[in-house]
């Protein structure tokens, strides 16, 4: 929205096009100070004197997209790397620092991107910046690290997926839209494989750090308390030192959309009832769908109320749990899915689990939703959205979010209003394109019957 | 490295002196030292009082188009009626649950419907509410807060749910150690003051729809209420909106209760809290501080961080990385409107016990005798002064800390000041707060275990008083177990078999069967069960006409895991393995112990059920092993009412029987009529219940 010269005219169409009930202020706008530095590093500043707070996050541009075949699981085995010292900071130091002067810190790794961050109390922000610098610049990959994340990293899997029922088969389920030839980012699952971590040598990860770890593959974001004088001038002493590295391969995915339905069986061990899971290929973030898609997702499988859960749970009580989600695994700057997963109760068969997911798909398709249902779903989105402003890890993550899944910081301010367009006639139009079962992968996922092996 | 210095040169050129001065200098090997320590960024307070006596403050922010209310209210459980301890926190947990024209389902999707939220909860001084909404929704928060503080329905339906749940709870807290050790620390520490009572199955049960509706009308007044609004809201509107929706809310102002003083200790003294078959000991250490605006709590609070604050703290640093005694060591300094209290809490292995107790009162004592360095001591200071800005970063941060400040008296700039005076706080300052509320030789201490293998240890240390969990009074001799003998009547105990459902909020999902037969030596108890995706299990216990088990035998899945049991029993011993679940993984123990004559496996319990005489009032205690762990239980099971429940099966006149003693405790209804039928299970805490098909 540009809406500098025609104020007046901007603010009439705006109004206009949104429903009154979702009328009121907007969370207000960010002011960025974005520059990069000359080793190629993205900074983006969003001074905010209003608290005493300061975020300090960084977005490395590789998830598990960037991974190469035979060399899965990298991008998560790094984000427990990071944590494991550098020249100046000792094994474990990066955290009880933090804890120190008060603050809380944390990594996380997603399809598209891995992140860290700090918030920390404004008169120690600079040391969140130092010790970010510190590890971009001279991260302690050693063999000993190596192999002992690489152990952690399999602990994790055992636990979070290996045991547990259906995660599995859903973190599986949901590459299953991918063809590995086409598109591998997005063709293999986000943990990866043991088979190659166990593979993998010490100069893999390091040559994996070399390419993605660098500056000029990473956006720095602070928020919140500084000044942003000082702040540049603490940014360009610590970073300006860490050299560009080369540039990282651009990632191609080719996927094909209504390419027929494709069905498969899954036995799960851990299961102990079936569950269906239906999945449809979508656009990637930035389309002008993706508003529309999510407010669906929530209008069908978001919590107590939301249609599928009380139909399928609470009145046919035919699945114990029903669950609906867009972009699982996080946001995608190419293809992405939309899941529906239903666990069926006792006696029930994953055939009439399939048939009551795809009414409730059809009565959307044919009729559309309620004005009640969208507004809902609006408020909701609306109001998390602003009262995630109130701090500056989730503003910071914002902001990082549309600097790169919407191609600019700006966008931040801007974003919302995709949603508070969204018409009645968007949502069943985008139920009509994408939620076809020419367009889906059903995994029916089966316990394992009679004796363990 | 060439690169980049011909790059910053480049860049040199062309930009300013000042940052070419810096692009070059080196990187600091150290992290950069912490800016100064400024003052809470907290807005001054506005305030009114309305013409009912409701005082209002606001905290106001055009930082975000958000809200958040708070109002709290000296009605907390410090103030139930002798006799009806739980009344105020079932008051809180109901009156959002229906007030002024909505049901408890129209609260919930009003307030969902706009994004925001809302919560009630009752703690030791004050009963408080909160609701959060976006600005513009402001009239919304305003009415459903004032409904709920002075219109409540107190539907019947929402008063049984929550006695339902108070009492699961409190069942279920008779397993945990923890929440056993905190109410006998209350009861010990405070005595007759208030502070020490806690809500029994009896209190819950004997509170009616009459009573709340007294304490609401005596408590919720607004004289001496408070309603803290926080965000961005102009005064005159909060103002108008409070009127609007709180200007009806009437009552006069209570009056002033005097309280019993609690007891003034002059030596440590332990209470053991026996609980039999227990693997771990729960210590709780402690004693009494100050009122809320003494000028110690500055100095106290960073001394409690140094000892037990977290990670950095010496009690987890000593008893867990040096010794491995213990997963973590704590202590807090807690504040209350009386008085308050500083604990340190420890949970070890019973082998250790007796060291573990000796090591946290010489780490207390310590602090009041040496004086902490300064690098530990900036560590403290800069966790506790960096956390605050943290806290006050939403609306609902700064409306729940205001609110609580507040209504403890303390000073209006109080939140404003505390981070440079934590800042400025002395080494000498701690030693001396240490020396004054830390008194590990004035304590009481609390310890939740096995006493027949604590006690004696224990009692070296200081003089050592037993109870049982439900606080009788025991003598070490009553410590070593006397195996009961259960008296079960063979002739009831005929071949049966039965069939349950399992359900999970009322949702079938899964089934157990089990059933009974006569084998030439004795009997077989079999139970196959499926809970959802939770657990699938088949046990089978085998025992002989003198009710001497024989063998288990289980197999199946537990979240995801498999589980397995293998136990032989012979000659007075049981041999064999069991894979169990454990908070760090599964469990393998390989099972080699003495069974005295008499214990019973712990399967067996529900099996014998038929042959046992049922009556109102009837309790049976039995020693069980658990051949899943390789531990010994006392399990009791007590009848605590007569009912009439209806089940797939029909509608049955049963006892409720609770039964205690194992990691979960359960509630079955047995049939009042002979064959004694157990028709319904409960697990309590949980959603999940078995009822009786045929």
């Amino acid at each position: 929205m540009r809406c500098v010269t025609l104020a007046m005219a901007c603010l009439l169409t705006l109004g206009a096009s949104l429903p009154r009930e979702a009328r009121g202020q907007d969370s207000g706008r960010i002011q960025l100070d974005t520059f990069s530095l000359a080793n190629g590093l993205e900074v983006i500043l969003a001074p905010d004197h209003s608290t005493q707070v300061v975020a300090v996050n960084v977005w490395y541009n590789v998830g598990s997209r960037n991974e190469q075949p035979g060399r899965t699981g990298f991008a998560h085995l790094f984000e427990h790397m990071m944590f494991q010292g550098s020249a100046n900071v000792p094994k474990g130091g990066h955290m009880s620092m933090v804890e120190q002067a008060g603050g809380r810190m944390n990594g996380s790794t997603q399809d598209d991107r891995t992140n860290y961050w700090e918030v920390l109390p404004s008169n120690r922000y600079n040391m969140g910046l130092w010790l970010e610098a510190d590890r971009m610049r001279s991260l302690a990959i050693t063999q000993a690290n190596f192999e002992n994340q690489r152990e952690t990293v399999k602990e994790e899997r055992r636990l979070r997926i290996d045991n547990q029922p259906y995660t599995g088969a859903f973190l599986k389920g949901v590459t299953a839209p991918f063809d590995a030839k086409s598109c591998f980012a997005y063709g293999h699952e986000l943990i990866g494989s043991m088979t190659d971590l166990n593979a993998a040598k010490t100069e893999d990860v390091k040559a994996f750090f070399d390419l993605y770890y660098t500056p000029n593959n990473a956006t720095l974001t602070v928020v919140g308390d500084f000044d942003p004088a000082e702040a540049r001038r603490l940014i360009e002493q610590y970073f300006s030192v860490i050299p560009r590295g080369k540039d990282a391969p651009a990632v191609a995915c080719d996927a094909r959309f209504n390419a027929g339905e494709q069905r498969e069986t899954v036995t799960d061990d851990k299961a102990t009832l079936p569950a269906l899971l239906r999945i449809f290929l979508v656009p990637e973030y930035r389309n002008k769908d993706h508003a529309a898609l999510e407010l669906l997702a929530t209008i069908l499988g978001g919590g107590e109320s939301s249609r599928m859960n009380r139909a399928i749970a609470r009145e046919a009580k035919a699945a114990l749990a029903t669950q609906v989600g867009l972009d699982v695994t996080g946001p995608h700057r190419g293809p992405s899915t939309f899941a529906a997963l239903a666990v069926a109760n006792q006696g029930v068969s994953t055939d009439s689990l399939d048939g009551l997911i795809s009414k409730e798909i059809a009565k959307v398709v044919a009729d559309g939703v309620t004005d009640a249902e969208l507004t809902k779903a609006k408020n909701q989105r609306r109001s998390s959205a602003i009262f995630g402003r109130q701090q500056a890890l989730n503003t910071a993550e914002s902001i990082q979010s549309a600097n790169m899944f919407l191609g600019s910081a700006n966008a931040v301010n801007t974003d919302i209003e995709r949603y508070m367009k969204v018409t009645k006639e968007d949502i069943k139009r985008v139920a009509q394109q994408y939620l076809r079962r020419d367009n889906s992968v059903v995994i029916l996922i089966k316990p394992r019957e009679g004796p363990r092996p | 490295m060439n690169r980049t210095s011909s790059i910053s040169r480049i860049i040199c050129a062309s930009a300013s002196l000042v940052a070419c001065a810096v692009a070059g200098a080196q990187v600091p090997t150290k992290a950069p030292a912490p800016g100064p320590v400024k003052p809470a960024a907290i807005p001054p307070f506005q305030e009114a009082t309305l013409p009912n006596g409701l005082r209002m403050l606001l905290v106001e922010s055009k930082r975000q188009p958000v809200l958040t209310l708070a109002v709290v209210v000296p009605a907390g459980d410090a103030f139930d009626p002798a006799g009806k301890e739980g009344l105020a926190t079932m008051l809180a947990d109901v009156l959002t649950k229906g007030a002024g024209k909505r049901s408890a389902d129209q609260v919930s999707s009003d307030i969902e419907g706009v994004g925001g939220s809302i919560f009630a909860g009752a703690g030791v001084d004050f009963l408080s509410l909160r609701a959060s909404v976006l600005a513009e929704n402001a009239p919304l928060a305003f009415e459903l807060m004032a409904d709920a503080v002075a219109r409540p329905t107190f539907a019947a339906k929402e008063v049984e749910l929550s006695r339902t749940q108070a009492l699961s709870g409190l069942q279920l807290e008779e397993s945990q150690p923890s929440a056993l050790a905190s109410r006998f620390f209350a009861a010990q520490l405070f005595g007759a003051h208030p502070y020490g009572k806690r809500p029994t199955p009896s209190t819950v049960r004997s509170l009616t729809v009459d009573d709340l509706k007294a304490f609401q009308k005596e408590r919720l007044v607004p004289h001496g209420a408070l309603l803290v609004v926080a965000g961005d809201i102009p005064f005159g509107r909060a103002r108008t909106l409070a009127q609007r929706y709180f200007g009806s809310w009437k009552g006069a102002a209570p009056a002033n209760v005097t309280r019993a003083q609690p007891p003034v200790r002059t030596k440590t003294d332990i209470l053991l809290v026996h609980r039999p078959g227990s693997v771990q000991s729960n210590i709780t250490v402690g004693n009494l501080t100050y009122a809320p605006d003494s000028p110690s709590y500055y100095a106290l609070t960073v001394a409690d961080r140094v000892l037990g604050g977290g990670s950095d703290g010496r009690l987890f640093k000593t008893l867990r990385e040096q010794k491995s005694w213990t997963y973590g060591a704590y202590s807090s300094a807690g504040r209350n409107h009386d008085i308050g209290t500083f604990e340190a809490t420890a949970e070890v292995r019973n082998a250790v016990t007796d060291s573990a107790l000796t090591e946290l009162l010489r780490l207390e004592r310590s602090m009041g005798v040496t004086a902490v360095g300064s690098e530990e001591l900036d560590a403290a200071k800069g966790g506790l002064v960096g956390r605050l800005p943290l806290q006050l970063e939403t609306a609902q941060g700064v409306a729940e800390q205001v609110a609580r400040y507040t209504m403890l008296g303390l000073p209006k700039d109080f939140i404003r000041t505390l981070r440079p005076r934590l800042a400025a706080i002395s080494a000498e300052q701690v030693q001396q707060a240490a020396k004054a509320y830390m008194r590990a030789d004035q304590s009481l201490v609390v310890v939740v275990g096995d006493g027949a293998q604590i006690y004696e240890k224990l009692a070296k240390i200081a003089p050592t008083r037993i109870v049982n969990a439900q606080g009788d009074a025991m003598s070490p001799s009553d410590l070593t177990p006397k195996v009961t003998t259960l008296p079960v009547d063979l002739t009831k105990l005929a071949e049966r078999a039965d069939s349950f459902a399992v359900l999970v909020q009322g949702n079938p999902m899964g089934f157990q069967t089990t059933s009974l037969k006569k084998t030439a030596a004795g009997y077989s108890y079999r139970n196959a069960m499926v809970i959802g995706p939770i657990m699938q299990q088949t046990v089978e216990t085998t025992f002989g006409n003198d009710l001497a088990p024989q063998a288990t035998k289980a197999d199946g899945k537990m979240q995801g895991q498999n589980v397995a049991v293998d136990v032989t029993y012979a000659n007075g011993r049981a041999k064999g393995t069991g894979v169990s679940p454990s908070a760090t993984g599964m469990k393998t123990v390989t099972i080699d112990t003495t069974v005295a004559p008499g214990v019973l496996d712990d399967n067996m319990v529900s099996a014998l059920v038929p042959g046992l005489r049922w009556a109102p009032n009837a309790r049976f205690s039995v020693n069980a092993f658990d051949a899943s762990e390789g531990t010994m239980k006392q399990l009791t099971m007590s009848v605590s009412g007569t009912e009439s429940v209806t089940v797939p099966a029909g509608t049955f006149p049963v006892y409720r029987v609770d039964l205690a003693g194992q990691a979960q405790p359960m509630t079955f209804f047995v049939t009042t009529a002979a064959p004694y039928r157990i028709v319904k299970m409960l697990m309590v805490g949980t959603p999940v219940e078995f009822v009786l098909v045929k």
